[in-house]
């Protein structure tokens, strides 16, 4: 009977390995046809002779299924086609914003370039406007050699930008028992590897705004600086000092890192370069225009100074509109996409610079005429481009009331900045470029420590920490913590790098043109070519008024 | 004098990292950060700048 039994168990062991083996094949058959089933059908286009007869003026049949690309023509539309299609948008989407804005940040150039020279004297306008123009070339070719691959050469993936997968060597050093990453060092002239779409558009986007930190020196170093050593000094700020603070900062460097390594919020914060770029660009304006001295004609000998005229207000004025709109380009392209990852927080950010650079120019108007008693056109745009300097940094992280109380102080601070560096230390400033980008990048880093809302969302975390920037006055002081610590590396480091570059130009090259030059013109001795042959140029205009009661940089024109 | 100068101004830079270090305190290396802020501000307008100033073209 027990034998039975085992025999019966042993039948009913067999029909039921026998069940599950047909069941299997059954379920793989079945995976066998949904795989099939990725294949869409019933999707059909618009026929292309239809369109090739009538046209598409209402745009109802451009842009169909017919658009997406096929990988099996044998096979036909698959999910897989549309899934890759997909991302291919949002990454050409991402791509063709960040060339776009990229291209505006790079006609900035013009702005500066006719802002500059509209404030020095006329008999040195050809030796600005080259000045400006060369900075293109010259920071370019630094940027290209090494400039970028310190900067951004670990910055790590960019999903924006479909990866950039190549960028991922960080130098770091171990140190009191944190990680300080210090430089990158893939993407040398751009070979190997960082030969890459996505690379190519972070070069493009990250050169414009190198050269324009280049680009201000040139302003508070104008109308005395041997061309000579202008080009030297420009290579090893392209090449070194900028890429360096842009790696601490955008390209997973140390500042970056504050908030994982020592719980200082999400780390240093600067959403488009209010001190990448602009504080970089005015800190070391202030190390060589130092090294320089001032004009000859500036100072009395009893240390007031003196108002030297800028010659074509027209000049600075369309020069102002160029850099504001330029701007846009500038922190909204800082999202690097237009697709994804909180980008379509675009609209507030153009909102915000918008805002700020009005409120700047409005508040640097009213301090200017309610001092002076008059309406003064040069700081006025000064104002302006103060606002939008300082917004750069919180633009992507604080609301439009913000935006206008950030642009409002800055718009008051350049005037105060400007007398300032004119009255005290006596640097001689003649754009007041030490004071727009210098003294409010600073402000406007700060100003993220102050502001930042905590509604921003990138894609979840910034900097490797979770969650929204938030400032001082919505809970978070560990990230004005953070930004003091970027402000004190730009004010303790890289001024002294800068000043020591210089140094070494001053010593090898010499900085300074010859008083006669300088007397002349250094249109002439120093590039052989008049801006305005056919003017007459007024050579010794510096005593124009002694300005006990005025402003005294040549940034402001009014007369007193 | 310029030597000097850059070692007042790299100094207050290491004052904000040190405090960083020294302490966990979030008011404390506020104040640290602060501290060397000012150190080195005063290393670049008062004692680099002291220097060129001494030498100023125009006070021959």
């Amino acid at each position: 009977m027990k034998s039975l039994q085992w025999k019966a168990r042993f039948l009913l062991a067999i029909i039921g390995l026998g069940a599950a083996l047909s069941c299997a094949s059954v379920i793989k058959a079945e995976a066998a046809a949904l795989t099939d089933q990725d294949v869409i059908s019933g999707i059909a286009g618009p026929k292309t002779d239809e369109i090739a007869a009538k046209g598409d003026p209402g745009a109802d049949l451009t842009g169909t299924v017919n658009d997406v690309t096929i990988a099996d023509s044998k096979k036909g539309l698959t999910l897989a086609d549309l899934a890759n299609q997909a991302g291919q948008n949002k990454v050409a989407i991402n791509f063709v914003w960040t060339l776009v804005t990229g291209f505006l940040v790079m006609f900035m150039q013009a702005g500066f370039a006719l802002v500059e020279t509209g404030l020095i004297r006329a008999k040195n306008a050809n030796h600005t406007m080259m000045m400006n123009f060369m900075v293109y070339g010259l920071g370019l070719f630094a940027y290209y050699v090494c400039g970028f691959a310190i900067q951004m050469g670990g910055s790590g993936p960019i999903a924006n930008l479909g990866g950039t997968y190549p960028l991922n060597s960080e130098h770091v050093v171990q140190a009191f028992g944190k990680p300080w990453g210090l430089f990158g060092t893939k993407g040398f002239f751009l070979q190997g590897s960082t030969y890459d779409v996505g690379v190519m558009v972070l070069f493009l986007f990250q050169m414009v705004f190198m050269d324009t930190a280049t680009t201000i020196v040139t302003g508070s170093c104008a109308e005395r600086w041997k061309y000579s050593a202008f080009c030297v000094s420009t290579i090893g700020l392209g090449a070194l000092v900028y890429p360096l603070f842009g790696n601490w900062a955008w390209g997973g460097g140390w500042l970056s890192q504050l908030g994982a390594n020592f719980g200082l919020g999400h780390g240093y914060c600067d959403f488009a370069g209010s001190g990448v770029v602009h504080a970089v660009g005015g800190i070391t304006g202030l190390a060589v225009a130092m090294q320089l001295g001032p004009r000859l004609g500036k100072f009395n000998r009893d240390g007031t100074p003196n108002v030297i005229p800028g010659h074509d207000i027209v000049l600075v004025l369309t020069g102002c509109f160029i850099l504001a709109f330029g701007w846009f380009g500038f922190n909204p392209g800082s999202t690097l996409g237009a697709s994804g990852n909180g980008c379509l927080r675009i609209g507030s950010i153009a909102v915000n610079t918008m805002l700020a650079g009005c409120t700047g120019s409005f508040a640097a108007l009213l301090y200017m005429w309610m001092r002076y008693g008059k309406p003064d056109a040069s700081m006025a745009g000064n104002g302006l481009l103060a606002g939008l300097v300082a917004i750069t940094a919180p633009s992507g992280f604080v609301n439009p009331l913000a935006a206008c109380i950030i642009g409002w102080i800055a718009g008051i601070l350049v005037c105060l900045a400007v007398e300032f560096f004119d009255r005290v230390p006596r640097v001689d400033d003649p754009v007041g470029a030490i004071s727009v980008h210098g003294v409010n990048g600073l402000w406007g880093v700060l100003s993220v420590g102050l502001f930042a809302d905590g509604r921003s969302n990138y894609g979840g975390s910034w900097n490797g920490v979770a969650g929204s920037v938030k400032g001082l006055f919505y809970g978070d002081p560990g990230q004005l913590v953070a930004q003091l610590v970027g402000i004190s590396t730009l004010v303790g480091v890289i001024f002294t790098l800068s000043f020591l570059w210089n140094w070494l130009v001053d010593v090898f090259v010499g900085q300074r043109c010859n008083p006669k030059s300088e007397l002349a013109g250094l249109d002439i001795p120093e590039m052989g070519a008049l801006c305005y042959p056919d003017f007459q140029l007024k050579t010794q205009d510096y005593a124009v008024a002694s300005s006990s009661n005025g402003p005294v940089s040549s940034a402001s024109v009014v007369k007193h | 004098m310029r030597l000097i100068g850059i070692a007042v101004i790299v100094g207050g830079w290491l004052i904000t990292v040190g405090g960083l270090l020294m302490t966990s305190s979030t008011m404390g290396r506020m104040v640290f950060a602060c501290i060397g802020i000012g150190v080195s501000v005063l290393g670049i307008l008062k004692v680099l700048n002291g220097y060129y100033l001494a030498r100023a073209i125009w006070k021959k």
